[in-house]
């Protein structure tokens, strides 16, 4: 027995180990597809010059810039900070209504009009309104994130319980799980199938809204250094700050959600053959 | 000794009225075939019986200490491999985390599932292989009492007899008890002690069939004799084959 758990657990750490190399590896798609984008970028600069765009070149000597500056580094932090905390509470939210709007059929029917509502008020509206409640503050910043990325969430949970498979359910039913653990053992799971997406989707939400609230509500951040730019007419740091942004994000989504995602999803893989796993 | 008793049952689906009447008994150590024309509620029956369905009135007397469900479709989880598939029902029966590994390991034997196989998930094992988990799975809680809802029907004649036999080794030869809801009656001649059908309309048991012999000693012969008589002659099996599409099954 012990010579069986020796041996399992480096077999466990070697696949686990070949997954994250595969992972890094498909990495190298992603840079060409960012060096593509850089192309076009450095044609768009040289036909209409650096006053309109200015090169891909000029602006990472921008972004490098800003990185020796501590200032930069507590103005990112800021709109980070904003942008992760709105996006844990929208999905908290979002994922406690949409469950409870899947699994009660009265739940959905009172949320669904709310929902249509929300996706369809204009997140510049809730930006002014926000403004006025509470300021230039990271209430108001969270706030717009919530009202913008709630339908998504909310939708991505509620669609992942209404599609799940009712045989699973009455198979643990006859295996004599209860309701909370049926739903724990086999509902929750099939929520995923949805929820990812939905959260992938409202984590670049919380980052794009939260830089366009802090550049309205003058609120600091990466947006109230956008502002600036602006005033100054400096396109090559307010391209390096949208680079900051995105990269912010990027590493976000790779540090929290995809590390899961891959974690949830290892049996879709097993189906794939070799060379078009992705 | 009675270890499943079904007394003057009924269930109505949206209203409508499905079963009616239906009293049933299974004794200990006997593998009883529920037979029926398509449609007739026999799932349904078996799902009010394994407590899945609450009964618009009537009673169900359960003796047995612990059941197991083998379906049609195998309802295997997707995301957990064949060996964390047949511990599923462990979870709930209240075994320690020790015992789950050695439970699911002799389960695995039982249904001769290979060590290999076991680290696998759902999509990469074939119907007959898929089949074969979720009969583990059953086998792992070690049930006295197995329902078993038409779980051949999707599989093919070849792998189908294989199923037949390992449910013969491991259940109707272990002592087992179980109620065995099937549409071919060659299935239930295989497999079963006795064989009760079920009214077209789900309005009480038809009767009874005791079957010669033990499942697992009839020869094929004699099975298909008795099939054979029993479509000829028997009026009970006379509407046996009568399909009602609208119905919902």
């Amino acid at each position: 027995m012990r010579a069986r758990t020796a041996s399992f657990i480096p077999r466990r750490l070697a696949d686990r180990a070949g997954r994250l190399l595969e992972f890094v590896w498909s990495a190298w798609s992603g840079l060409a597809a960012l060096f593509l984008l850089a192309a076009v970028w450095q044609a768009g600069h040289e036909a209409y010059g650096p006053f309109i765009l200015s090169s891909p070149q000029d602006t990472l000597a921008a972004v490098w810039h800003l990185a020796g500056d501590r200032k930069a580094w507590s103005l990112a932090a800021l709109t980070l900070q904003r942008s992760v905390t709105g996006f844990a509470l929208v999905s908290a939210m979002g994922i406690l209504l949409g469950l409870a709007a899947g699994y009660s059929p009265a739940t959905m029917r009172i949320a669904a009009p709310l929902i249509t509502v929300l996706t369809g008020v204009p997140p510049i509206a809730w930006i002014v309104l926000a403004m006025i409640w509470f300021g230039g503050s990271d209430a108001t910043v969270r706030t717009v994130i919530v009202v913008t990325a709630l339908p998504v969430v909310f939708l991505g949970a509620a669609q992942g319980v209404a599609i799940r498979d009712r045989n699973l359910d009455r198979m643990a039913k006859a295996f004599g799980a209860g309701p909370v653990r049926r739903f724990l053992a086999v509902g929750l799971r099939q929520t995923t199938a949805t929820l990812f997406p939905a959260l992938t989707l409202a984590l670049g939400t919380a980052f794009k809204v939260a830089v366009m609230a802090e550049l309205l509500a003058n609120a600091g951040g990466i947006g109230g250094a956008l502002a600036n730019a602006r005033v100054n007419l400096d396109i090559a740091s307010a391209l390096a700050w949208v680079l900051i942004a995105v990269s912010l994000l990027i590493a976000v989504e790779y540090a929290l959600v995809q590390p899961v995602k891959g974690e949830v999803d290892r049996w879709r893989r097993a189906a794939q053959p070799w060379g078009v796993k992705r | 000794m009675t270890v499943l008793g079904i007394t003057s049952i009924e269930h109505a689906y949206l209203g409508r009225s499905v079963l009616k009447d239906i009293d049933l008994a299974v004794s200990a150590g006997e593998i009883l075939a529920l037979v029926g024309p398509s449609g007739c509620g026999k799932s349904t029956l078996a799902h009010v019986a394994a407590g899945l369905l609450e009964p618009k009135s009537g009673q169900v007397e359960r003796r047995y200490k612990r059941h197991a469900m083998i379906f049609q479709d195998p309802a295997l989880l997707p995301w957990a491999t064949a060996a964390q598939n047949i511990g599923f029902g462990l979870r709930f029966a209240r075994v320690s985390r020790r015992d789950r590994a050695k439970r699911v390991a002799q389960a695995a034997q039982q249904v001769a599932l290979e060590p290999g196989d076991l680290p696998k998930y759902p999509v990469e094992l074939s119907g007959g292989m898929r089949q074969r988990v979720a009969i583990a799975r059953a086998l792992a809680v070690q049930p006295d009492f197995i329902y078993f809802d038409e779980p051949f029907t999707a599989l093919d004649v070849a792998l189908r007899r294989r199923m037949q036999d390992l449910v013969i080794a491991t259940c109707a030869n272990a002592g087992l008890s179980g109620l065995f809801i099937t549409h071919d009656l060659h299935e239930a001649a295989r497999i079963s002690h006795r064989v009760a059908v079920l009214d077209t309309h789900g309005v009480g048991i038809l009767g009874h069939r005791q079957l010669p012999g033990t499942p697992g000693e009839r020869s094929e012969a004699e099975e298909r004799d008795w099939v054979a008589a029993a479509l000829a002659r028997d009026p009970l099996f006379r509407h046996i084959h009568d399909v009602d599409e609208r119905q919902i099954a």
